[in-house]
C-alpha cells in the first residue's frame, strides 16, 4: 500500500512552484474575474472585470518572463514538463489572449453582448492551452484541450440573439465533441496496447516494437484524427468557415490563433517525442507520413481555392486559416529531417497569431451591428479614408501573403527551406504556388482599400482599444519581420529539447 | 464456458439490442429508458472483469444522474415525435450506416489482431484486492499519480458550469 501514497506528487518544490506561476496566475484571474462579475447589480462591472482581464494577462506575461530560459522542470508525476517548448508557446497564447480581450469591449457593446462571463472563459481556455503545450501524458492533453474548447463553444454562441451565432456553436459543438470522441477513444487503444499513457512511455513503446501493434496503430490513427480535426485540415474542415463567420469576430481571431496554435502545440510535442521524422522506415511513421503528406496538399489547396471566391472578409479569412494550416502541416512534416528542425512551426506559428489577430482587430472595428459591413467591398477606400488603419491592414495582408519584409515571410521562408531540405521538393513547389495563389486574394483586400472609392455614408468609426491593439500587431509583425532572428533563436531553442 | 463468460454474453446482447434501440427508437423517452438498461448491462459487464468501483459508478454517475437529466430535458422540451422526424435521405443512412460499420470492422480486425497489455505493471488482482480493493486503489492514484488531472477536471466542470449559465441565463435588459 505504501508505494501507492506518494507525497512527491502532492507537494511541489520552490521551484516546481515559480515554473508554475504564469499557470496560477491565469487560473487565479480567471476564478476572480468570476467573483467581480458578481457585483454587476450595483455598476455595471465589465468594463473593470475586462481591465482585470488584461492586467491578468500582463502578470502572466510578466510571471513567464522571470521563468524564462529555466532548465525544464517536469512536474506532478511527469505529467506535464515545463520546457523552452511551452513556455514560448504560453507567451504566444497569452499575447493571443491579452490583444483579444483588449481589442473586445467595443464590440461587445456593439452587439450588446458585454457579459464578464466572456472575459472569464477567455482566461480558462487560455490555461487549457497552456497546459496543452505542456501536456505529457495524454489524459492531461484530453482535459486541458477540453477546457479550451468547452470555453470556446461557449463564445461562439456568446451572440444569442443572433441566428448565426447560434448555428456556428451548435455545428461546432457537435463536431467538437465528436473529434473529442474520437481523439478519447485513440487514447484508450494506445493505454490498452502499451499500458501507459505518458507521451514518452509510448515512444519508449514505438521503439520496442509496438508500431507493429494493430491495436497501438489504430489508436495512433485516431489520436491523429482527433488532433487534425481541431486544426481543421482538410477534410476536417467543413465545420470551420460557418463557426468562424459565425461567431463574434473578436472570438473567431481567438480562434484562429490561440485554438489552432495550441492544438499545434499538441501536435508537434506528440510527434517530436515520438521520434517522428527521424526514422520514417516503421509501419507507423510511413502510415503517418502519407496522412500528413496527403492532407498537408489537400488543405493548402483547396483552402487557398475556396478563398478566392469569398466576397465575405471573415470567411475569405477563415479559409485562408485553413490554407495557413496547410503549410503548417508542411512544417511538421518535414520538421525532423531539417536543419531548423521543428522551430520553423514556432516561429510560423507565432507570426500568424500576431498579423490574424491584427486583421481580425480591423474587421471587428470597421463593422457595424450584427456583423454588417464585413465584405471586401466595405473596404473601399480604407485607405485614404484612414491612412493609419489602412497602412496597418496592408502590412496584415502582405504579411500572410508572405511578402518581405514582414513576419510572413520569414515564417513562410523557413518552412519552404525545412521542406527543400527534407528532400521534398513537390511539396515546396506546391506551397509555393499555394502561396502564390493567396497573394491574389489578399492583394484584392489591398486593391479595394487604395484604389476604390469609398461608399458614400460608410462611417469607419475609429476607437481606442482596437486601434490599440491594430497598432501593436502591425509593429510586432513589420518588426519580427525585419528581425526575425530574436524570434528564430527563441524558436530554435524551445525545438531542441527533443 | 466458464460461467463469467456466459454472463458475458447475455449481458453484451441485451446492452447490444437496447443500444440499437436507443438509436432506432421513435419515441425519445423510450430511447432514454433503453439508453439506462444499455448503462446497466456495462455495469454488469465491468463487475464481471472485477471493477466494482466502475461498476458502481457506472449506476450511480450515468444510469442515475446522467439520465435523470436527460429525462428532464425531454420532458421540458416536450419533444413530440414529428418534430424530431427529419425525413428520409436514403443515402445518408447508407452512407452514414457505410462508415460505421467499416469503422466497426477496423476496431474489430484491430482488437483481434493486435496484443494489448494485460495489466499495469504490479496491479494484479490480487494486489488490488490486499490492498483494499478497488475503490481504494482508485483513490489512491487519483489523490497521488493523476493529481493534476484530477484538479484540472475541476477547471473543466467550472468552465461548463459558467458556460452552461452565460447560455441560458435571462438577460434583465
Amino acid at each position: 500500500m505504501e508505494e501507492f501514497i506518494k507525497p512527491q506528487n502532492l507537494s511541489l518544490s520552490p521551484q516546481q512552484l515559480s515554473v508554475l506561476m504564469p499557470y496560477l496566475v491565469v487560473m487565479t484571474g480567471g476564478l476572480i474575474t468570476l467573483l467581480l462579475g458578481v457585483f454587476r447589480k450595483a455598476v455595471n462591472m465589465t468594463v473593470p472585470v475586462a481591465a482585470f482581464s488584461v492586467l491578468t494577462m500582463v502578470l502572466a506575461a510578466y510571471s513567464l518572463f522571470l521563468v524564462w530560459g529555466e532548465p525544464t522542470v517536469s512536474l506532478f508525476n511527469d505529467m506535464m514538463v515545463v520546457d523552452n517548448f511551452s513556455n514560448l508557446f504560453n507567451l504566444i497564447f497569452i499575447v493571443a489572449t491579452g490583444l483579444v480581450i483588449v481589442g473586445s469591449n467595443q464590440y461587445l457593446v456593439r452587439e450588446g453582448i458585454e457579459h464578464f462571463e466572456y472575459y472569464s472563459l477567455m482566461l480558462f481556455s487560455c490555461l487549457g492551452m497552456m497546459f496543452m503545450a505542456s501536456a505529457k501524458d495524454l489524459i492531461v492533453l484530453f482535459i486541458a484541450l477540453e477546457i479550451m474548447s468547452i470555453a470556446v463553444y461557449v463564445l461562439v454562441g456568446f451572440k444569442r440573439a443572433d441566428t448565426r451565432s447560434n448555428e456556428a456553436a451548435l455545428k461546432y459543438f457537435i463536431l467538437g465533441g465528436l473529434a473529442s470522441a474520437i481523439l478519447l477513444y485513440g487514447v484508450a487503444l494506445l493505454y490498452g496496447a502499451t499500458g501507459s499513457m505518458n507521451i514518452q512511455a509510448l515512444a519508449a513503446a514505438v521503439q520496442a516494437g509496438a508500431a507493429s501493434n494493430l491495436l497501438f496503430v489504430l489508436g495512433a490513427a485516431l489520436v491523429t484524427g482527433g488532433l487534425l480535426f481541431k486544426v481543421a485540415t482538410v477534410p476536417f474542415h467543413m465545420w470551420m468557415p460557418d463557426v468562424y463567420q459565425g461567431a463574434p469576430t473578436t472570438v473567431t481571431a481567438f480562434m484562429t490563433t490561440g485554438l489552432k496554435a495550441a492544438a499545434f502545440a499538441a501536435f508537434v510535442r506528440f510527434f517530436m517525442n515520438l521520434g517522428y521524422g527521424a526514422d520514417l522506415s516503421s509501419t507507423l511513421y510511413s502510415g503517418l507520413y502519407k496522412v500528413l503528406w496527403v492532407s498537408a496538399i489537400a488543405t493548402m489547396l483547396i483552402g487557398n481555392i475556396i478563398a478566392l471566391t469569398q466576397k465575405n472578409i471573415k470567411r475569405m479569412l477563415a479559409y485562408s486559416s485553413i490554407a495557413h494550416t496547410g503549410y503548417l502541416i508542411v512544417a511538421i512534416l518535414c520538421g525532423g529531417r531539417s536543419e531548423y528542425g521543428y522551430s520553423s512551426v514556432l516561429v510560423y506559428m507565432a507570426g500568424y497569431v500576431v498579423m490574424n489577430i491584427g486583421a481580425f482587430a480591423v474587421v471587428a472595428m470597421l463593422s457595424e451591428k450584427n456583423d454588417r459591413h464585413t465584405n471586401i467591398e466595405d473596404y473601399a477606400g480604407l485607405g485614404f479614408k484612414k491612412p493609419l488603419t489602412g497602412l496597418a491592414m496592408t502590412i496584415f495582408m502582405f504579411s500572410m501573403a508572405g511578402v518581405p519584409p514582414t513576419v510572413g515571410f520569414a515564417g513562410k521562408y523557413l518552412i519552404f527551406l525545412s521542406a527543400v531540405q527534407a528532400g521534398e521538393v513537390l511539396l515546396a513547389v506546391l506551397s509555393v504556388l499555394c502561396s502564390a495563389i493567396s497573394a491574389y486574394y489578399y492583394l484584392r483586400v489591398i486593391v479595394f482599400m487604395y484604389m476604390k472609392d469609398p461608399v458614400p455614408g460608410r462611417a469607419m468609426n475609429h476607437t481606442l482599444a482596437p486601434a490599440f491593439v491594430i497598432g501593436i500587431s502591425a509593429v510586432i509583425t513589420m518588426q519580427l519581420g525585419l528581425f526575425p532572428s530574436v524570434l528564430i533563436e527563441a524558436a530554435k531553442k524551445a525545438a531542441m529539447m527533443f | 464456458m466458464a460461467a463469467t463468460d456466459v454472463f458475458f454474453y447475455i449481458f453484451s446482447a441485451i446492452g447490444l439490442l437496447f443500444a440499437l434501440k436507443v438509436v432506432m427508437g421513435k419515441n425519445p423517452i423510450s430511447s432514454a429508458f433503453s439508453l439506462v438498461l444499455v448503462f446497466f448491462c456495462m455495469a454488469a459487464n465491468f463487475v464481471l472483469l472485477e471493477a466494482h468501483f466502475i461498476a458502481a459508478m457506472q449506476i450511480l454517475v450515468y444510469a442515475g444522474a446522467l439520465m435523470v437529466l436527460f429525462v428532464f430535458v425531454i420532458m421540458l422540451l416536450n419533444a413530440d415525435v414529428k418534430s424530431l422526424d427529419v425525413g428520409k435521405k436514403p443515402l445518408h443512412y447508407a452512407l452514414g450506416g457505410a462508415v460505421c460499420l467499416a469503422l466497426m470492422a477496423l476496431v474489430v480486425y484491430a482488437l483481434v489482431n493486435g496484443t494489448s497489455f494485460s495489466e499495469k505493471a504490479g496491479l494484479s488482482a490480487e494486489k488490488i484486492d490486499s490492498i483494499g480493493g478497488n475503490a481504494q486503489v482508485v483513490s489512491l492514484m487519483m489523490f497521488s499519480d493523476y493529481i493534476l488531472p484530477f484538479e484540472l477536471a475541476s477547471i473543466l466542470l467550472l468552465v461548463g458550469i459558467v458556460g452552461s449559465v452565460a447560455l441560458a441565463k435571462r438577460r434583465t435588459e
